[in-house]
């Protein structure tokens, strides 16, 4: 993969959005993102968290505020560019894999950006590397097992060498194999990454930091073991502490 | 299996099979385009009485299906669902051309029954030569070669996605019915009062599915305006043999069209 480029940065001010105009998902947001960060951002179901991700890649355009991807205003006419440099993992990896094998898929992207097919192949068999799944890359898309897709879904945004890559629940269907491999892959990375997840246990092992959001605002923003760890917090939020600690006796209490 | 289940796995194994290594799937998908094409424009152009000039047509399939060694009646068992409709395709035609041909052995043989005949061959030829052209190349490939004829970008796309709609809507449907069997037990197929929210259900959750893949192919630098936007598959360079392969059947297929083959064999056994 290429050499990162430095400064490397988001930032959000006041942002706010909402799919229906009288009801708001997000309000008044204010974040930054810089080089190198590992973050989560976690939230009960419904609190926002997948719609800030979709803002970061310009799915929706119309909000209020401004968001800034490396100095670069997301709006329509910038989101070619804003887009090579953000790759977006979907949570449900069928909605990446669109095309008949994994080669074609992971090769979707530096094709329509009109890369040479040479340079496309070193590219997707470069993808694949990173993520351990060469072996699949003849392979049909709808005969890979769950965990494979999740890792032919990343490759596809890899293949674009991204400075940037946020992932919408990136665990959920994958078995602890899979989830282990996962994890460790991640961690490999240098990249900027932005982990939406109610996965408490897998933000802790791939996040420094943690955002958590309810009702469409930040409640807090802070180290992931303070936070984490936080148990009044996250209950107050709809979430809980992360498996590891809540002590096994607590699965078999009342 | 269930019927849907069923629909989806034979949509995979074309999809496996189009993809797989055989010497026909090696060939350039152009080229496979074109001779498609020529045939089918061959084809459909023979006079509605010249059904022994037709017949000789059927060599294309016959020898592509022996020398490819593509199995047979796989292909009849697929393309039984269309065999019905070309069967009525001429239904009506013996009733309104009354008009005598000739004679087979002591029964007379009208122009309609003729014409019908014919209809009925065009159809299936045409229908053969198309699933040889999908069981060899995969929608991909196809939609690059009809690229390269310019048709437009935006139609060569909505064909592509319309092919990756139907296996999705086939999964959804497939999942639905299901949830549905597993709560009314006892019934069969979906009882009429459920027929219009399962539609919409339907519709409204392909629609979404559909949306989200969209919005993945637009943050992969998709852009449905831009004309060379999407490129579909990696190209195929043709070798020599490949050339030959098209000037062969090009220039066979035309010979079928003006020279009535089956005739002149016919003739010169019943002179020797």
């Amino acid at each position: 993969m290429r050499e990162k480029m430095s400064h490397i940065h988001i930032t959000l001010s006041n942002v706010t959005f909402g799919y229906e105009k009288n009801q708001k998902i997000l309000k008044d947001i204010t974040l930054s993102f810089g080089e190198n960060e590992r973050v989560g951002i976690i939230g009960a179901n419904g609190a926002g968290k997948s719609t800030l991700l979709k803002l970061l890649v310009g799915l929706y355009t119309d909000f209020e505020g401004s968001i800034r991807v490396e100095e670069i205003p997301v709006e329509k006419k910038m989101l070619s560019r804003i887009r090579e440099k953000i790759g977006y993992v979907f949570q449900d990896s069928d909605s990446q894999l669109f095309m008949s094998t994994v080669y074609d898929d992971v090769a979707f992207a530096p094709r329509n950006y009109g890369f040479s097919e040479e340079e496309v192949e070193r590219r997707v068999n470069e993808a694949l590397e990173a993520v351990h799944i060469s072996y699949l890359r003849d392979r049909h898309t709808y005969k890979l097992s769950g965990g494979e897709k999740k890792l032919a879904s990343i490759a596809t945004i890899l293949s674009m060498t991204p400075d940037i890559i946020l992932m919408d629940e990136p665990s959920v269907a994958l078995d602890p194999k899979n989830r282990r491999n996962l994890i460790q892959i991640l961690n490999g990375f240098g990249h900027l990454k932005i982990i939406a997840s109610h996965d408490l246990d897998f933000i802790m092992d791939t996040c420094s930091r943690v955002i958590l959001i309810n009702h469409g605002r930040v409640i807090k923003d802070g180290p992931a073991g303070e936070i984490l760890t936080d148990k009044e917090l996250l209950e107050s939020n709809g979430l809980e502490l992360p498996l590891r600690f809540t002590g096994r006796e607590s699965l078999f209490s009342s | 299996m269930n019927k849907l289940e069923n629909a989806v796995y034979e949509m995979n194994l074309l999809e496996e099979q189009a993809g797989g290594c055989g010497r026909l799937n090696s060939l350039p998908a152009l080229f496979k385009v074109i001779i498609t094409v020529w045939y089918i424009l061959l084809t459909v152009s023979f006079h509605k009485y010249d059904i022994f000039g037709l017949l000789g047509m059927g060599i294309y399939p016959l020898v592509l299906f022996l020398i490819y060694e593509i199995p047979f009646r796989q292909c009849i068992k697929r393309i039984k669902i269309i065999l019905p409709f070309l069967l009525l395709a001429g239904i009506a035609n013996p009733l309104l051309d009354k008009n005598i041909l000739g004679s087979l052995g002591n029964r007379q043989v009208s122009g309609g029954v003729v014409s019908m005949a014919t209809l009925m061959l065009k159809g299936l030829f045409t229908v053969l030569a198309g699933y040889l052209l999908i069981v060899s190349t995969s929608i991909e490939k196809i939609c690059g070669a009809l690229r390269k004829f310019h048709m437009p970008s935006i139609l060569v796309t909505m064909i592509l996605l319309i092919y990756r709609y139907i296996s999705l809507l086939l999964k959804e449907t497939n999942r639905v019915m299901q949830a549905y069997a597993l709560r009314a037990p006892g019934q069969k197929g979906v009882g009429f009062k459920a027929w219009g929210s399962l539609a919409g259900l339907l519709l409204l959750r392909s629609m979404d599915r559909a949306e989200n893949v969209y919005e993945s192919m637009c943050l992969r630098g998709f852009d449905g305006s831009r004309g060379n936007s999407f490129q579909y598959t990696a190209e195929q360079k043709a070798k020599p043999a490949d050339y030959i392969w098209l000037l062969l059947w090009g220039t066979g297929l035309f010979s079928l069209r003006i020279v009535p083959l089956l005739t002149i064999v016919g003739s010169l056994l019943v002179k020797g």
